[in-house]
């Protein structure tokens, strides 16, 4: 059974962070409640005319250079018609004949493997009205009717479960750090069908459609089960089915939702109320610009300056952590991610706040991480100047001053407590000039008591040494 | 008291001086309507709300640069109207109350005309007699046994009966100047982007265009004055300057070069039309004008473009009325999909549900290619044909229709004959230009014989001043 090969092809459907919705000015915001970000256009009212939404196009130009396509600079939507109660007007406004971009790919990585998967194009659409049914009755919300939707096919150039999610982390790491979508599966954001089929020849098996998998992982499990599932048919000398299938997280497998009917009719034409138009080279390297540094390559900024590759992925993971070391890139990255994704994330966690919200600025991270350096303050003091630093917009002097605390660096000081501590414990001494390792230590911690974790550890070891021999 | 006879230069002045007020026109109308023989040329009486306006305006200062400060209009019944019933004359809108207004609408308002009523029409416009009305048929003012013509029936009957002064129109195919030839009065459709087409419930998108159908060519291009203009809602309508199209009126036409298609005079019209046609030539050239008759390509085959890219679009535009969110509802289905089928089966009548076929036909699977592409094709080829002849020529004129206002008994066994009434305005909307139709005489029975006036993109102007020239010359 092991000769079958199996391939895959995702079509990924991401809603665009845009403020109104893709053909009309009432808001994209959906979630809260139903039906108030609606207009008499979203409603298809007779005689409502669509606009075009030119911030959503900039984003669907925006995703067609991260995604690597080819952009095509002329801009026109088609009529996509079907009868549906969550559609309103019987046809979705889409770009049927010239999506906005076409022929890109994204490099993924499985196993040290690198493998580009080919994106066949990128359209414009909108999405259609929530329906919920309940008894016999059904419910449409039309605050997501016409927000705003990037619609992604990739070419079938996936061989497994693995190659498949690591596309979709990759599309979703993409996307969301081009800031063209939240990419959230389990809210709907972002939602994926899988085209799945096998052959034990280079002639591709007959494909079926497993639709509205919930997140990443499901999807790798649903392409599981359903490549077992066709071959499990084959060796019965079964015949495969274009069908659209359905992944049942409890069962672990795909359930048949409807047999493909052949040719489905969407009489496709040209929307007549959108005149097309024509982009620039200009406006695309306008939005060139738009775009920040990429996840591959903060990522190899990371591992270059040492962060370990664990670290990495997290900080890649949380975009707002690994947006707020942008730009400080000459500073220890390593004593900074360790704050970020250690005290400050634990902090962040517990009062549920994002980084932003946050009296925590790049100038006040890139002095506690010189500090640190410097050995001027200890992760002790830092632990304890947290909750200020994140909460007032105090300079870090002010805090430790405020709070009482004596960062102990200056000599002197230290000195003092040495002399006393050495004082204090004339047997420790004894035992350190016989060579017994436990007695420095025990010194350490002493003036470390005595210091309250504030002195500088390298700077007491120093002192102590050099005071023991004299 | 007929204010309403009088020319509306005539009733702003008697507006002005006080010998008359707004309230006294709206009064006027009603009691022509309601006299009995409105020709069954309104669907819905706007009466309670224009007379409460009428009166508003009335302890108003006229504004005296303002020739339509209180002049009653009629809207055709396809014309977006908040609070006012918008049914297209059909049985599936036949209780619908748009909750907006039309830019048009919003436009008129601002010129505080009063909105009498709206008007009878074919089912969402689509038929050249009216005769598919949910509501019955319009009759032709001139013989109340004839048909009006349409769409805009009932917008040409209520200007033709003297009902109203003025009105507006929507022409899709020679919706706007087959009626308005058929009834004898000043019908344009303006060039393809010149009035916003938001809130007028879509046909054929690509060619839907609203216009002024008055009494005469100056009132004519004094509604258009209120009507045009950039809207940020409708982006298929242009940026221009605003202008006058008054301001050329008056002025001699002389020297001008006039192209009359041979299509435009072949054997398809009848000998009593081109009889007329050929005496305006000869008051053309009597003025040092030039009249060529040339060959055009394409221009037969403007009806079957029409039948495809038309009825295309309306296959689509139609699809929002499903019984889900707004108008008709069958109550007797147990699905959705036999709800769609019910409601849609009985909510349209036979000529809509016709051509919704044929769009959809049209549009499917391989046909998209075979028909609906190649007709774009063949479009943009007759649109460039249009502008050869405009590189040469300031106007191409011809009968508006081939035939005289037939009676409302006739030709009702053939669905395909109605498309033929309007061969020769098609091809206007095919290119997107300015046509209108102005009276040119009548046949022996009496009944009025339209001049259909062709120009070139944007240029409204120019064809007004050969319009009035023409009017003038004609009486």
């Amino acid at each position: 059974m092991n000769d079958y090969k199996t391939t895959v092809g995702i079509e990924v459907h991401c809603e665009l962070k845009t403020n109104a919705k893709m053909f009309s000015n009432s808001l994209n915001n959906y979630g809260g409640v139903a039906n108030v970000n609606i207009n008499e256009i979203d409603f298809a009212l007779p005689g409502t005319l669509p606009t075009i939404n030119q911030y959503g196009v900039e984003l669907g130009i925006k995703a067609a250079l991260v995604l690597n396509c080819t952009i095509n600079k002329k801009v026109v939507f088609d009529r996509k018609n079907y009868f549906y109660p969550d559609l309103p007007k019987g046809y979705q406004i889409t770009q049927a004949r010239n999506p906005i971009g076409v022929n890109g790919y994204v490099e993924i990585e499985v196993d040290g493997k690198k493998k580009k998967i080919g994106i066949h194009d990128i359209h414009l659409e909108e999405d259609t009205c929530k329906s919920t049914h309940a008894d016999t009755k059904s419910y449409l919300d039309f605050n997501r009717n016409g927000v705003p939707l990037l619609e992604i096919v990739s070419e079938a150039d996936m061989n497994s479960p693995e190659e498949a999610m690591a596309y979709l982390e990759k599309l979703k790491e993409l996307l969301l750090y081009a800031n063209i979508s939240d990419c959230k599966m389990e809210e709907g954001s972002m939602r994926c069908d899988v085209n799945v089929s096998v052959s034990k020849t280079d002639k591709l098996g007959t494909r079926t459609e497993t639709k509205n998998i919930g997140s990443i992982s499901s999807v790798g499990r649903a392409i599981t089960s359903e490549a077992a599932r066709q071959i499990q048919e084959l060796e019965q000398e079964n015949e495969i089915h274009e069908e659209t299938r359905r992944f049942d997280e409890k069962q672990e497998r795909t359930i048949l939702m409807r047999v493909k009917e052949t040719g489905n009719d969407y009489r496709y034409f040209p929307e007549p109320d959108l005149p097309p138009y024509y982009i620039d080279e200009t406006y695309i390297d306008e939005v060139r610009k738009t775009i920040d540094v990429m996840p591959d390559k903060r990522r190899s900024i990371y591992l270059e300056k040492g962060i370990s590759l664990v670290n990495a992925n997290k900080l890649i993971q949380n975009k707002p952590l690994s947006d707020f070391l942008l730009g400080l890139e000459d500073i220890d990255l390593v004593i900074a991610s360790n704050l970020l994704l250690g005290d400050i994330s634990s902090y962040l966690n517990k009062t549920e706040k994002k980084i932003t919200e946050t009296s925590l600025t790049q100038a006040k991270l890139r002095e506690v991480v010189m500090l640190l350096k410097e050995n001027k303050i200890t992760n002790k003091v830092f632990k304890d100047i947290l909750v200020d630093l994140m909460e007032t917009d105090l300079g870090i002097s002010e805090i430790i001053e405020k709070k009482g605390i004596k960062t102990i660096s200056d000599e002197s000081a230290l000195l003092d407590v040495i002399t006393k501590v050495i004082e204090a414990n004339p047997e420790s001494v004894k035992d350190y000039h016989e060579g017994k390792d436990r007695a420095i230590k025990y010194l350490m911690g002493q003036i470390m008591k005595e210091t309250k974790g504030q002195a500088n550890p390298a700077l007491v070891n120093q002192l102590l040494q050099q005071e023991l021999a004299k | 008291m007929n204010n309403l006879e009088l020319s509306i230069k005539e009733i702003h002045s008697r507006l002005v001086n006080k010998e008359i007020t707004p309230l006294d026109l709206v009064e006027e109308c009603y009691e022509k309507i309601e006299a009995g023989n409105h020709l069954n040329s309104f669907i819905t009486l706007n009466k309670s709300e224009a007379m409460e306006y009428a009166k508003e305006l009335s302890s108003q200062e006229v504004e005296t640069d303002n020739l339509l400060w209180g002049i009653p209009i009629a809207i055709k019944d396809n014309i977006s109207t908040k609070d006012i019933r918008t049914t297209c004359a059909s049985k599936m809108l036949e209780n619908y109350i748009p909750i907006y207004d039309a830019t048009v609408i919003e436009k008129i308002k601002k010129q505080k005309m009063i909105i009498i009523g709206k008007t009878n029409m074919d089912e969402f416009a689509m038929g050249s007699t009216s005769r598919t009305s949910y509501f019955g048929s319009p009759k032709n003012p001139v013989d109340p046994t004839k048909i009006t013509g349409g769409s805009s029936g009932g917008s040409a009957a209520c200007v033709a009966g003297g009902l109203v002064p003025l009105s507006l129109g929507s022409d899709t195919g020679g919706s706007i100047r087959q009626p308005a030839s058929y009834t004898g009065i000043v019908g344009m459709k303006p060039t393809y982007g010149r009035v916003s087409r938001y809130g007028l419930i879509a046909f054929g998108s690509s060619l839907d265009q609203i216009g002024p159908m008055t009494r005469n060519v100056y009132e004519n291009a004094l509604l258009l004055n209120t009507l045009v203009g950039k809207d940020h809602r409708d982006l298929t309508s242009a940026e221009k300057e605003i202008e006058d199209f008054t301001r050329l009126i008056g002025q001699e036409v002389k020297g001008m070069k006039i192209a009359i298609p041979k299509y435009f005079v072949s054997d398809i019209v009848s000998p009593v039309i081109i009889e007329k046609l050929n005496h305006v030539v000869e008051l053309l050239k009597a003025n040092d004008n030039t009249v060529d008759y040339i060959d055009m390509k394409y221009l037969d085959q403007a009806v079957t473009l029409y039948q495809i890219i038309a009825m295309g679009e309306a296959s689509s535009n139609l699809a929002r009325f499903d019984g889900v969110k707004f108008g008709y509802r069958s109550e007797s289905s147990s699905t959705v999909e036999e709800m769609y089928e019910n409601t849609r089966g009985e909510g349209f009548g036979k000529e809509v549900k016709r051509r919704i076929m044929v769009g959809s036909y049209l549009l499917s699977g391989d046909n998209a290619k075979t028909y609906y592409d190649k007709a774009l094709m063949i479009r943009n080829a007759m649109k460039k044909e249009f502008d050869k002849v405009f590189k040469e020529y300031d106007f191409i004129l011809g009968p508006t229709t081939t035939t005289v206002a037939y009676r409302l008994d006739e030709n009702l066994d053939d669905p395909t004959k109605s498309f033929m009434d309007d061969v020769l305005v098609i091809p206007v909307n095919m290119a997107g230009l300015p046509g209108m139709s102005i009276p040119m005489g009548k046949d022996q029975e009496n009944m009025p014989i339209g001049l259909h006036i062709i120009g070139n993109r944007f240029e409204e102007a120019k064809m007004y001043q050969l319009a009035y020239d023409l009017e003038n010359k004609l009486k």
